[in-house]
């Protein structure tokens, strides 16, 4: 896997807010086909990270690879035409709108003709189009009209997940998506980050619960204080040598 | 694979949520409440005074209408979005001040009548249109919160209006300007037909559109719509220019009915826009709203004011009358929240 | 003094201030003038005096016709001019600090239209304490021991020469009945309670056969006196006239009346001597229009000011004075006509 060229790379960069140091000299590379799992405590630099790569902030240094290519995001609208989705903590669906507007919110499907170009939208055709993306992903669904506000938790996050992979071409961020998940839709969870791997996507899993991450990567990378602190094959670690990773009892050999 | 979906609940309140869901959906329908509300009104002002129920009373109302149901419109856009535009009522004034400048000028000067309205009604767009981009500048770029920036440009608008015209109506105008405000077809004018028009083709832009879908979305999570690629910058911009925009042709209304621009025109139509919003089902905290239930709350406020006239009842009841509305429709509204919530 | 004239400078430029002084997010105070200026004493003595008037409301055209007369005054007398007033609001809430404020500057004199006959007393008071002379122009304190002269337009005779305009325009004959409304700004403003009570009065004494149908009242919006108005000729089909008691009610009148293709149909009677109001009865929408005298009666109270400041005779002080209000129509001479519209 390692042989290949890396999909999506971040190098040397860092970002500050002010004199407050988020992130210093991270460099990562994710391959097709592999998931990363992105670990570390609070305030480790998750989260500045998942911003840096999904174009919502951009780094204050150190440069972004698709393909090895240098790009810059200027907004998330960018790293998302270049096929990157994210799927952000707690906060990826608008309430108010249906299960299909939240599908394709951003890139809604237009009539034909005059009207199309006035904005006006094709709701059966993206009713009928979400409901099938999000099967074929493997979610079902209530139907695609019915307001996210009336679905449970681990149906808004099937939908959002859904979303994310229906539409990623190239790579794949999970913030915490299994977070206030039963035991049983977050195993359904793992089973998508499973079958994107196998589309031959590129993942970067963020999550605390550190065994899902045990389970479903193929690489973890460890963050402290802004820096990455290990990036191993994760048959290199056991579930206590990890903790011991991210809290710092263990020193990593770097 | 099996689904990620939750399976259906147990079967045992199945009853009596069924019976309740029934209920709200019957109050909650807003439109159909409202529409209910002013039959009800018709009946009422009829039976105690029947000259209410005639062509010309319907004409009179509608006259009313007109601008308040532009700048409700407006503001439901805003509104749904997740802010608030306080400035319209202001700009209102403003934009039929610069506009009258500007007709009284180029009458005085002997352009014809037909030239000076679209000129005026031009300029009338462009100070609209202006002051609502001003609040944008300052809710994106100066990252004020919409509730201040639009209450300071309030301030400046209405203060500007009275610097500008020392407080008095300007008027010399074209003599034909209120000839034009005359009910034509039934109670309809033809500046009344225009605002029936451009409201039905808001009500499809911000429900069938690209322009409506970002507007809830942004209302509804704004992290969640820039997730998705939405600029939400521009689209903000976009709607605060839309508010000013419809503020400024309802200056141009209320010069059209007056025959002058003055100062005071609108002030205070802030209120009647946000009753018209709020009466019409659109929730203050964003992503929910009705074009549709903000022109009958428009309606309704229109026909409580010549309503009272008509019987003879001080029209200083319309505040108690609207607060009653108001306070019915934030409670049907709670009543639907919450039947969401545990449905 | 920089004055935003309004006549003559091009409208597009007016637009392009408007927008940079909202845009730079100026204060009122720094695009306006208006709201306090001084007038340098010219042929004062050595020291000169100051004379500060508080007013109601800066956006009424009234009160810009006021200040007309009190630069004018101000300027011939050698005195300075503090011009000071809320910029909108008629209100005590707003004058008082205003008052304070003035008083901070220590005037020789101060021109004082109190909002409310009893919130301003106090303020009245203090000026005495400070040995500041006060006179009252348009409204007065309840209690004027310590006023030196209260100077007013006669609102009561204004609303009985309305009447009087109106028996006329409708052709009264005793005997018939007639159907007349009246369009308010508020219930308690005392220029329109004045004005009311000499028209009801003067109706009730000569023409006994005019009947009052109805009242409402338009909250300062032209908007909503055209509703009021509109509403009135659907519900009075037989309505003879309408007393609009202010230029607000008389702006949104006359738009009904026209509107509803009834000018000279039904009488009106207006009230303030706005531009387009002047402009309008000679046209023929408004049969008469009743005008007050501002300038005048500040030109006197600030006579009276300097007089007594100086120490001059203060033989011709009158403790109360009524500058009567005029009746304009379409016989009144251009020259008449010019003097009394209001000037901003």
């Amino acid at each position: 896997m390692t042989a290949t060229a890396p999909l999506y790379e971040v190098r040397n960069i860092s970002k500050n807010y002010g004199s407050v140091v988020a992130l210093e000299d991270v460099s990562l590379a994710l391959h097709a086909g592999e998931v990363i799992g992105l670990v570390g405590d609070n305030g480790a630099g998750k989260s500045t990270l998942v911003k840096a790569l999904s174009g919502v902030h951009q780094p204050s240094t150190g440069s972004i690879l698709l393909d090895g290519e240098e790009r810059r995001w200027k907004s998330p609208h960018d790293a998302i035409e270049a096929g990157i989705e994210t799927l952000y903590q707690d906060s990826g669906l608008a309430p108010h709108l249906s299960v299909s507007a939240n599908v394709f919110l951003g890139r809604e499907i237009t009539k034909p003709g005059l009207l199309g170009r006035m904005g006006f939208l094709s709701q059966k055709v993206m009713d009928a189009q979400a409901h099938a993306d999000l099967e074929r992903v493997g979610i079902a669904v209530p139907a695609s009209r019915k307001s996210v506000a009336q679905l449970s938790g681990g149906q808004r996050q099937a939908v959002a997940i859904g979303r994310a992979v229906a539409w990623a071409r190239k790579v794949i961020i999970l913030d915490e998506p299994t977070n206030h998940l039963g035991a049983r839709q977050a195993g359904e969870v793992l089973q998508v980050i499973k079958a994107a791997r196998e589309k031959g996507l590129g993942v970067i899993f963020i999550s605390h619960t550190l065994p899902h991450v045990l389970q479903v990567t193929d690489r973890i990378v460890v963050l402290r204080l802004g820096k990455v602190v290990r990036d191993a094959p994760t048959s290199e670690f056991d579930a206590d040598s990890l903790l011991g990773t991210i809290t710092g009892l263990i020193e990593s050999p770097r | 694979m099996t689904s990620l979906a939750e399976h259906s609940p147990p079967r045992t309140d199945q009853a009596s949520r069924v019976a309740r869901r029934r209920l709200i959906g019957l109050f909650g329908n807003q439109q159909i409440l409202l529409l209910l509300v002013l039959i009800a009104m018709i009946g009422f002002f009829t039976i105690r005074n029947p000259i209410f129920f005639s062509v010309d009373v319907f004409g009179n109302i509608l006259l009313d209408w007109g601008p308040v149901v532009l700048i409700a419109v407006g503001e439901t856009f805003v509104v749904v979005s997740g802010g608030i535009d306080l400035s319209v009522g202001a700009n209102v004034g403003l934009s039929g001040v610069l506009a009258a400048f500007v007709m009284r000028d180029l009458t005085t000067a002997h352009h014809g009548q037909t030239l000076t309205l679209i000129v005026g009604t031009l300029i009338a767009i462009a100070a609209g249109t202006g002051i609502g981009l001003i609040n944008a500048v300052l809710i994106n770029y100066a990252r004020i919160v919409p509730f201040i920036a639009t209450l300071a440009t309030l301030g400046a608008a209405g203060g500007m209006s009275i610097v500008l015209t020392g407080g008095a109506p300007i008027g010399g105008g074209p003599a034909n300007a209120i000839t034009l405000s005359v009910p034509k077809f039934g109670p309809f004018s033809w500046p009344g037909i225009a605002v029936v028009a451009l409201v039905i083709v808001l009500g499809l832009f911000m429900h069938k559109a690209r322009f409506g879908r970002y507007t809830f979305a942004i209302g509804s999570n704004t992290f969640a719509a820039r997730g998705a690629g939405i600029n939400v910058r521009r689209h903000i911009t976009k709607v605060y220019a839309l508010s000013g925009l419809l503020a400024g042709l309802a200056g141009m209304y209320l010069y059209l009915r007056l025959g002058s621009g003055a100062p005071t025109s609108g002030a205070g139509g802030e209120l009647d826009a946000i009753a018209a919003v709020v009466i019409g089902g659109a929730s203050l905290t964003g992503g929910v709203g009705r074009l549709s239930g903000t022109v009958l709350g428009a309606l309704i406020l229109t026909t409580v004011t010549s309503g009272l006239i008509i019987i003879g009842v001080a029209p200083n009841w319309k505040q108690v009358v609207v607060a009653l509305l108001i306070a019915t429709a934030v409670f049907v509204q709670g009543l639907r929240t919450s039947g969401r919530s545990t449905a | 003094m920089v004055h935003l004239r309004i006549s003559g400078s091009p409208a597009l430029r007016r637009g392009v201030v408007v927008l940079a002084c909202t845009a730079l997010g100026l204060s009122l105070a720094a695009c306006s003038s208006t709201k306090s200026s001084t007038t340098a004493g010219a042929g004062g003595a050595g020291k000169s005096l100051t004379i500060a008037f508080v007013m109601g409301a800066e956006a009424d055209p009234f009160f810009k016709a006021m200040k007309v007369g009190a630069d004018a005054e101000a300027k011939a007398k050698g005195v300075n001019l503090i011009w000071q007033g809320d910029p909108s609001q008629y209100s005590p809430a707003t004058q008082i600090p205003i008052v304070d404020q003035v008083m901070a500057q220590k005037p020789s004199g101060l021109v004082l239209i109190p909002t409310d006959p009893d919130a301003l007393q106090p303020s009245v008071a203090k000026a005495t304490a400070l040995k500041i002379p006060v006179v009252n122009v348009d409204t007065h304190v309840t209690d004027l021991s310590n006023v030196l002269s209260f100077i007013t337009g006669d609102n009561a005779d204004g609303g009985a020469k309305a009447a009087d305009a109106m028996a006329k325009a409708i052709g009264y004959a005793s005997g018939q009945s007639y159907q007349v409304v009246v369009g308010l700004t508020s219930a308690t403003a005392t220029t329109n309670v004045a004005r009311l009570e000499g028209f009801q009065s003067e109706i009730a004494s000569k023409y006994p056969g005019i009947q009052i149908v109805d009242k409402a009242y338009s909250q300062s919006q032209a908007a909503t006196a055209n509703t009021n108005v509109s509403n009135w000729l659907t519900k009075y089909p037989k309505l003879n006239g309408i007393f609009a008691i202010d230029g607000t009610n008389a702006t949104g009148a006359a738009a009904a009346l026209q509107a509803k293709g009834l000018v000279g149909k039904v009488a009106l009677i207006g009230y303030d001597a706005y531009p387009t109001n002047v402009d309008l009865m000679t046209k023929g929408v408004f049969t008469a229009l009743i005008a007050q005298n501002p300038a005048a009666e500040a030109k006197l109270a600030i006579d009276d000011l300097v007089a007594k400041l100086t120490g001059a005779s203060t033989a011709g002080i009158q403790p109360k004075v009524t500058i009567p209000n005029v009746v304009l129509n379409k016989d009144t001479s251009a020259a008449d006509l010019k003097a009394y519209t209001y000037v901003s």
